[in-house]
Formats: C-alpha cells, sequence, structure tokens
C-alpha cells in the first residue's frame, strides 16, 4: 500500500499532473463524459424493470425512467415472470436459474480439480510433452469456445445425451484459462527449490502436490472458480445446441430467449396465446434477476482480483 | 584376478545404478505429472480433441436425404462442397468482414485510448473509472442484449431522438434497415468487450519500470510525447493480442445477430455469420456433415489466428521456449 502511494506520488511529479494544466483537465473530463456514457444506458435499463409497463410504453417517467420506479411494479412483473410456463410449468423461470446454478456450480468446480494440478504439474514438474500441453492449453485458451459448440453437439448427440445437463456441466470443467491461471500462480509464487527440497524429504509427486502446493493455492483457486463461473453462467451458444429440446432442461441464458419470442412486442402471434404478458419491464426484471448471482461472486471474488489483476488481466 | 574383475566391474555398476537411480526419479516426476493431469486432460479429450476428431468424421460422411434417412459411409469431400456452394456461405464472410472492418479499428483505438487515460490517471480517480469502464463487461451475452434492445427501440430508448432524426419509429426499422446492422453490432461488442480490454492493456502499461517514464520526461517529454513514443511502443505485444483476440472473436459471433433476428421478427438475415450458417445446417437442415465442416471452416480460421497469438505475439514467450 505504502509502495502504490510513492509511485502514485512519484509518477505526479513527473507528469507533473498535480497543476491543473489544460491536458489535466481535457483527460478528466474525456474520462468523466465516457463514464457517464457507459453507466447511463445501464442505469436507465434497470430502472425498467421498476417501471410500469405504460411508462415505459409511453416513454414517460422522465430522466432515464427514474421518476417511474416503484415496488408494486416489481412485484407485478415478477408474477409475469414466474407465471411463464402455463399451467404444467408455472414457475419454469426458477427451474431455469436452478439449472443454471447447477452447471455453472458444478463446471467451476471441475474446472478447479481439473485446473489446479494441471497447472502445478506444467510449472514445476519436468516431463516429456509437457510443452505440447502447454502449447495445447494456450490455443484452446485464445479460440473463442463457441468454435466447437457444433463438434460437442455432434458428440454429445452420438452418445444420445442431449437435453440433458450433465454433458453441458462436464464440458464446462474443461477451461484452459483456468490451468493457465493456475500455472502462472504456481510460476510465481512457488520456488522450485521447495519441491524439489520435499522430494529429498521423501514425499511422492503427488504428496507433494497436496502438502506444498494445494495450501497456497487459494488465490489460484478463487480466480478459478470466479472465471469459470462467469463464463459457465453467461455461455449462451452451449446450452442452446445440447438444451434447447428439453423446456424444463433449459439454462436461464437460454430460457431469457424464450421470454423474448414470448413477448407481445417481438411477436403478437406467440404472445396473444399466453396468460402472462411479457413486455419490456418484465423482461428487463428478468434478466436483472439472472445478473444477480453474477454481482454476488464479483463481489465476493473482488478482494481475489484486485490481488491478481496482472495475472487475471491476461484473458478477455 | 579376481578383484581385477571385481574392480573393472564394480565402477561401471556403479555408474549404471547412479544413472538408473535419476532415470528412476525421473520416471517417478514423469507419472506424477500425468497423475495430476490427468483430470485436465480428460477434459481435454472429451470437450477438445475427441469432438474435433469425430467433426472431422462427420463431415466426411454421406449426407442422409428424404428419400435415403438412412444413408451413411464415407462421402469424401462432399459436405465441404455442399458448404462452400451454399448461397449464403461467401456471404455470411463478407458480413463479418462488413462488421470486423468497423469494430476492429474503433476497438482498437478505444482500447488503446483508454488504457492511455487510465494509465495517465494514477490515484483513485483513474481506478474508479477503470472500474466503470469494466462494468458493462459484466452485462456479457444475453443480458448486454437485453440492454440493447432497450437502447434500439425508438419508442422507449433514452437516445430515441436519435432513431427519430433517422427516420427509424420501430426496433425493427432500427435493427433491418440496410446498412444499419454492422454498426449496431459494432457498438454492442465494443460496450461489452471494451472494459476487459481497458484493464488488460493497463495491466501491461503497468509492467512498464517507472525509471523509463522517469527518464523520458528528464529529456523533456511531456504527457502526450510519452504515450505516443514510450507508452504505445512499449505495450505493442498488447494491442496486437487484443487484435487478433477481437478477429478470432467476429468470426464465431452468432448470440447477437441470432437474437437480434429473433427481436426484430425474423427481418434480419437467418444466416448472418458463418456460425449461424452452422447452426442452421444442424438445428434446421438436419445436415450434420454440413454443419461439421462449416464449423470446421470456421476451426481452422480461429485456430490460425490462435497459433499467431501464441508463436509471434511475444506475449507467451516464456512457454515458447
Amino acid at each position: 500500500m505504502a509502495r502504490r502511494a510513492s509511485i502514485d506520488h512519484d509518477v505526479h511529479e513527473v507528469v507533473g499532473a498535480k497543476r491543473w494544466s489544460a491536458g489535466r483537465i481535457a483527460r478528466i473530463a474525456t474520462m468523466s463524459f465516457i463514464a457517464v456514457l457507459f453507466i447511463f444506458p445501464i442505469v436507465g435499463f434497470v430502472a425498467v424493470a421498476f417501471r410500469s409497463n405504460e411508462g415505459v410504453a409511453n416513454g414517460s417517467d422522465g430522466f432515464l425512467g427514474l421518476g417511474g420506479l416503484s415496488i408494486d411494479n416489481v412485484i407485478y412483473s415478477w408474477s409475469q415472470v414466474i407465471g411463464y410456463g402455463g399451467d404444467g410449468n408455472r414457475g419454469v423461470f426458477l427451474e431455469w436459474m436452478g439449472n443454471s446454478l447447477f452447471v455453472s456450480i458444478g463446471g467451476a468446480i471441475l474446472a478447479v480439480i481439473a485446473a489446479i494440478p494441471a497447472g502445478y504439474a506444467l510449472a514445476r514438474l519436468r516431463f516429456r510433452f509437457r510443452r505440447t500441453v502447454l502449447v495445447v492449453t494456450l490455443l484452446t485458451m485464445v479460440m473463442p469456445n463457441t468454435v466447437l459448440v457444433i463438434p460437442l453437439f455432434l458428440e454429445v448427440n452420438a452418445v444420445g445425451a442431449i437435453g440433458q445437463l450433465w454433458p453441458v456441466l462436464v464440458i464446462m470443467g474443461f477451461f484452459p484459462f483456468g490451468v493457465y491461471l493456475s500455472y502462472i500462480h504456481f510460476m510465481t509464487t512457488l520456488p522450485p527449490e521447495l519441491v524439489e527440497a520435499a522430494r529429498i524429504d521423501g514425499l511422492g509427486e503427488v504428496a507433494i502436490f497436496f502438502q506444498v502446493a494445494t495450501p497456497i493455492s487459494r488465490q489460484a483457486i478463487a480466480l478459478v472458480t470466479f472465471f469459470s463461473f462467469v463464463a459457465n453462467w453467461t455461455n449462451f451458444f452451449l446450452p442452446l445446441a445440447l438444451l434447447t429440446s428439453n423446456f424444463n432442461g433449459k439454462t436461464v441464458s437460454i430460457g431469457i430467449q424464450d421470454l423474448i419470442g414470448s413477448s407481445p412486442l417481438f411477436n403478437p402471434t406467440t404472445a396473444a396465446g399466453l396468460d402472462v404478458k411479457l413486455y419490456m419491464p418484465q423482461l428487463a426484471l428478468a434478466t436483472f434477476v439472472t445478473m444477480l448471482p453474477l454481482l454476488v461472486v464479483f463481489i465476493g471474488a473482488q478482494r481475489f482480483l484486485m490481488r491478481g489483476q496482472t495475472v487475471g488481466a491476461v484473458k478477455g | 584376478m579376481t578383484t581385477g574383475i571385481a574392480g573393472t566391474t564394480r565402477a561401471p555398476e556403479r555408474r549404471r545404478t547412479a544413472a538408473g537411480r535419476r532415470r528412476v526419479l525421473r520416471r517417478i516426476e514423469t507419472r506424477g505429472a500425468w497423475t495430476l493431469l490427468s483430470p485436465y486432460i480428460v477434459l481435454l479429450l472429451i470437450a477438445g480433441v475427441i469432438p474435433i476428431g469425430y467433426a472431422l468424421f462427420v463431415s466426411l460422411q454421406k449426407t442422409p436425404t428424404n428419400l435415403e434417412p438412412n444413408l451413411s459411409g464415407f462421402g469424401g469431400i462432399d459436405a465441404f462442397v455442399t458448404a462452400f456452394t451454399d448461397y449464403r456461405f461467401l456471404q455470411t464472410f463478407a458480413n463479418v468482414f462488413s462488421v470486423l472492418i468497423i469494430w476492429l479499428p474503433l476497438m482498437i483505438i478505444g482500447i488503446v485510448g483508454m488504457a492511455l487515460l487510465v494509465h495517465a490517471s494514477p490515484g483513485r480517480f483513474g481506478n474508479a473509472m477503470r472500474f466503470i469502464y469494466y462494468i458493462p463487461g459484466a452485462l456479457a451475452g444475453v443480458a448486454n442484449l437485453m440492454l440493447w434492445v432497450y437502447l434500439l427501440n425508438p419508442a422507449q430508448s433514452p437516445i430515441g431522438g436519435f432513431w427519430h432524426a433517422l427516420g427509424f419509429e420501430t426496433i425493427k426499422a432500427v435493427v433491418a434497415s440496410p446498412g444499419t446492422l454492422p454498426p449496431i453490432l459494432t457498438a454492442m461488442l465494443f460496450f461489452q468487450g471494451i472494459g476487459t480490454w481497458v484493464v488488460i492493456v493497463n495491466g501491461g502499461l503497468n509492467g512498464i519500470p517507472d525509471e523509463i517514464f522517469e527518464a523520458a520526461s528528464i529529456d523533456g517529454a511531456n504527457a502526450w510525447n510519452l504515450a505516443w513514443r514510450i507508452k504505445i511502443p512499449l505495450i505493442r505485444p498488447w494491442i496486437g493480442y487484443a487484435a487478433l483476440m477481437n478477429l478470432a472473436y467476429g468470426f464465431q459471433l452468432f448470440l447477437e445477430p441470432y437474437l437480434l433476428d429473433q427481436v426484430a421478427g425474423g427481418a434480419l438475415p437467418d444466416q448472418y455469420t458463418p456460425t449461424q450458417l452452422g447452426f442452421w445446417f444442424a438445428f434446421a437442415n438436419s445436415n450434420f456433415p454440413a454443419a461439421a465442416a462449416m464449423s470446421l471452416v470456421v476451426l481452422v480460421i480461429t485456430l490460425g489466428i490462435g497459433l499467431i497469438i501464441v508463436f509471434r505475439s511475444g506475449l507467451f514467450g516464456e512457454e515458447e521456449k
């Protein structure tokens, strides 16, 4: 902390930013303006979830719609979201949330179980094909994961598991970025001498991992869990390909698509046959609810994210 | 005599055992490594290697038809011919290029510009700004889409006046009018992606030793010189990394055009991107060989970009050795 402060101080002096020069004012004004551009749409969108259909449709409710917020609107909108699914499937939205939690948490646990020992082995053990495994990991890490979805669909289809959650969970457990994070973690925090010393003490390789490496891997575990959970929760194409055929078995990311498709705003014919009305406030509320788990893990992981910023920053 | 023999045999024996010990240790280490890697390797096989191999196999099969639903067997490159000669094939890539040509330059300028601004603002203000720029990145995927449904609908958007001025009265008109989709996709991808990249490139800037900046300012460099002559050249690997990652991302676009089509009541081209075309082959056309072929085409492109990133960007130098 002290170090950080002194660096800040130095840079201030170096750049001469302490004075209110024209350049400094322009910089702060530009950055604040961009920040406003980024924040306003989000505030306005979240506000929609707290407004009434009429207010949103008429574009009233004042600046960003902030004049039309009320808890009654939320209660009504939630009753519509939760009522979606018809007689047999009322509350399917909560089922979708549950499915998303199941595959996202399960996938994250699997990712941690696979990534921590793999990252350690790549960082601190010498074996043939080490470089091959590393290059394959980096390649799969930098490639967008959607390119594999159709091949994965064909594979899961071949074993007859389309519409089931467990293949999605297992596939989400494959998280090469987590292996890379873990690899960097052990490269930077675990001195090779420590491993060598444990070897001389007669510990086996697997025992060294559990007794020497695991106790110092909290940071890596937190980061892998966080990034994997977020990637799993927001994953759209994989569940779309594997779970669309099972109405109750969807994740909420593709469930939202059903809600959009049932909105009188975009699909009047389908919407006419429903006993719930999903206008923009209801859709915004549903979206807002799907964001809450991300908010929770973000707050939970924040101190780890701050510490591991440079490491975490490698992946887009 | 006997001692002589013993003497001559003994030394190599000891050497052999020493070498043997090393070999045994090596073997123990190798076995330990593969034991620790095994969960990851299993997942790599299930979710990476096997599907690619299987897609290759499927792409070389004959395509079942309505008349012969059980048709199978080796079909050579038929499926690739089907994909390549599809009337939408070239169009999907043209569409991706039409998005990339606007989005990529803006994205790179935005990333570098904002990262430099954040880096020039040490302390609380810069940190707060970096955090704010990062927030839209949390609205990934469907959430970002819903946000844009709100922004793109002239009736309720805070920028409704802008859409009205352009003569658009409905979200369908906004999204499906000629030429609007590439800029809209650009805006969506920019908003969603910029924050993470600002954090990444800012991380690269933070890695530059302060002595360099000190030396430059002693030589009389002002903030502009510092950014233009020192910072940008030093973070060139990060800029290249960002450009290539985003380029690869562009080739797999799916969610945004797919869902915007739904929001526009089907007024957009259903197969706007290569991935959408592959999806169509698999799910609308049930032509698995063509779907596999299409996915392999996109896979090869992104793999090529990935190879450049890993071996040429200079960011993974440690791993290359």
